[in-house]
């Protein structure tokens, strides 16, 4: 009992040993990882996107200021065709003298509704007072009065440039230029029709429709000095660059900002696309790691599972074999009679093959003072069915000895006890009786081997003829045989289990265990214990049972 | 109607079969000992109720029989009008006599 225990005291001991997680710290363990794994990947998510976005504004602003570049290089070239035909015709005149007709046979191109000017003019530089000498198209607006014009045309003398005034702030905004050579005696005079809501129709629209763009008289960016512009209402929005142009005495302003990303769409939506694209695979691999985390805390936690479990079973085994071993030692004799002059002693070994008791069982009963009766069985099966049965047929062996049975009477009573047909089982059993006095040995066997009998000078086995085992035929007829007892003799008796070898046949198993009861003189029990040794040692699947008879008579 | 050992199982396999005149006939092979007598025998019990007459068991091909398989022949022997062993070892010939059994095991071939 002390054995069971200590089994179950180490069990628990096992059971505190062990450390697995809970499943609430497991679920904590990778949720952590999961948020760590997500917000990395949102962190570096972010962090691309944000460089894609730096790399995509640097970009637009770069081709920004290229297209302010390209926009005024355009206007850079389109400046000559306002300021040509004013300097050829100055040309014209101090060349002509002054000849109205040819002034304005070749000015008349460049003015009309659709051309450079609205109006042009020539007039002299020292009496402009008395008005142009020629005059093509609309009246000109922009200067009113004689000073004004005289003011202007001295500036263009002075300079030799075009000058440009404009009056921008009325409902029909006009530019005027005037032109003049110094020292020369002419001056060109003419204006140009801005649009009244300043909206650009200029042919390069195609070229420049990525952009908002806005022109202005001047440096400033003042909208009172606006020229052109495609947008519908200033100031112009977003970022935007700024370019200047050299337009006769003064500038052009240019102000662009893009319409729509200079450098394609994909650029300007890649960071989102970017950010988009990280956040979900952040958490998609935020998810997976949670899966693998868990998958991988479940099989650890399982597996430890796993490990308790076969500790636990290989415990519970020990356990058994324990309780098994136990159960067969109190079914067995625990101390052997003997009569006068006798000696007697038995040996159980339980097979190592599984944890059910066995169904081997030994016996020495007094029948009187003189007469002892040994037996030994073998019920077929193991566990609690065979244990059974085996007390079973030692009480009943009980019972006939005390009415005097003899060995061959004892069988056929047993045969009765069982039926192998209606229960699987059977069991063979010797049964020999030693008389002191008679000096008689009387042996029979139901299926069971012969018993070894030695004498002072050797030994051998004892011929008999088997009946059938108990239970194969009910009521079966046994016959004993009876020799003369050898002075100070052994009888051994004893189970298949002890000479019984896989591949071998029984015989030699047999003459195995006669060398060795006959290699060495022991005491009994030393011999019983040599003989268990030898035979059994490697070969112990089965249980066995021997018992030893001996008498100094 | 074959049974094959699974891995770990000791190595036994049988045949379930029927002779010409309608005799059961189990053919064992390899080991039968304590493991493998329980999967012959539940095998082999339905045939015995569904035909009580006669049962042979060819152990021609038997490497190895314990008591367990004596004893499972035995319990069949019981449950049938006649059982033989046939083409028994000299081994197992030895065994069943060393029991008794000559007159219950019919052994044969």
């Amino acid at each position: 009992m002390s054995q069971l225990g200590s089994a179950q005291e180490a069990r628990s001991g096992t059971a505190r040993a062990s450390v697995t997680p809970s499943p609430l710290a497991r679920g904590h363990r990778a949720y952590t990882a999961a948020v760590a794994v997500a917000l990395v990947g949102i962190v570096v998510a972010g962090a691309l996107a944000l460089v894609s976005r730096s790399l995509y504004t640097s970009n637009e602003r770069r081709l920004l200021n290229l297209r302010v570049k390209e926009l005024g290089d355009v206007l850079t070239v389109a400046i000559p065709n306002t300021q040509e035909p004013l300097e050829s015709a100055v040309a014209l005149a101090d060349a002509t003298g002054g000849s109205a007709e040819k002034f304005t046979r070749y000015i008349a191109s460049f003015v009309g509704a659709r051309r450079q000017f609205v109006s042009a003019s020539l007039w002299r530089l020292d009496g402009p007072g008395t008005g142009p000498v020629a005059s093509v198209g609309a009246p000109s607006t922009v200067t009113s009065s004689i000073a004004q014009r005289a003011a202007l045309f001295a500036r263009a003398r002075q300079s030799g440039r075009l000058e440009v005034l404009g009056n921008l702030r009325v409902a029909r905004p006009r530019l005027a230029y005037a032109v003049a050579t110094a020292g020369g005696r002419f001056a060109v005079y003419a204006e140009s029709a801005l649009p009244a809501d300043r909206r650009s129709r200029l042919q390069s629209n195609a070229a420049f429709s990525d952009l908002n763009y806005v022109i202005f008289l001047g440096p400033s960016t003042n909208s009172g000095q606006l020229l052109l512009t495609n947008l519908s209402s200033l100031p112009i929005p977003g970022r935007h660059a700024q370019a200047q142009v050299g337009f006769g005495d003064t500038v052009l302003t240019l102000v662009v900002s893009p319409r729509v990303p200079l450098g394609g769409t994909l650029p300007e939506r890649l960071p989102w696309i970017i950010l988009v694209v990280g956040v979900m695979l952040a958490l998609g691999a935020a998810a997976l790691t949670t899966r693998l985390i868990a998958g991988r805390l479940a099989a650890e936690h399982l597996a430890g599972e796993l490990e308790q479990a076969v500790r636990r079973n290989q415990e519970l085994y020990a356990e058994q074999r324990t309780i098994a071993q136990t159960l067969q030692q109190a079914l067995l004799p625990a101390a052997l009679p003997h009569v006068a002059g006798t000696e007697s002693s038995a040996r159980y070994e339980p097979g190592e093959q599984g944890i059910e008791v066995g169904g081997d069982w030994y016996d020495v009963i007094p029948l009187d003072e003189h007469r002892l009766l040994a037996v030994v069985g073998d019920v077929s099966g193991r566990g609690l069915r065979a244990a059974t049965t085996m007390a079973s047929l030692r009480y009943a062996i009980h019972a006939y000895a005390a009415q005097r049975d003899a060995p061959d009477t004892i069988l056929t009573k047993l045969s009765g006890l069982l039926n192998t047909s209606a229960t699987g089982q059977f069991a063979t059993v010797l049964c020999a009786v030693i008389d002191t006095e008679a000096r008689r040995v009387t042996v029979a066997s139901a299926g069971h081997l012969p018993p070894l009998l030695l004498n002072a000078g050797g030994g051998d086995y004892l011929a008999l003829s088997v009946g059938p085992p108990i239970g194969v035929q009910q009521g079966a007829a046994y016959a004993s045989v009876t020799v003369a007892m050898p002075g100070h003799g052994t009888l051994l008796a004893f189970t298949d289990g002890l000479v019984e070898r896989r591949g071998e046949s029984i015989d030699r198993g047999l003459a195995r265990l006669r060398e060795a009861a006959l290699a060495q003189a022991f005491e009994l029990p030393d011999l019983l214990g040599h003989l268990v040794g030898e035979l059994r040692d490697g070969y112990s699947d089965d249980d066995t049972a021997i018992v030893g008879l001996r008498w100094t008579v | 109607m074959d049974g094959i050992a699974s891995a770990g199982d000791p190595p036994i396999d049988f045949d379930l079969g029927r002779e010409d005149d309608g005799t059961n006939v189990v053919t064992v092979r390899g080991d039968l000992d304590i493991a493998s007598a329980d999967r012959l025998d539940a095998a082999v019990l339905p045939l015995i109720e569904a035909d009580g007459r006669r049962l042979v068991v060819d152990v021609s091909s038997l490497r190895f029989a314990d008591s367990s398989a004596i004893a499972l022949w035995v319990r069949w022997a019981a449950s049938v009008q006649e059982l033989q062993l046939r083409g028994a070892s000299p081994l197992l010939r030895r065994l069943i006599s060393s029991m008794g059994l000559e007159q219950h095991l019919r052994l044969t071939g």
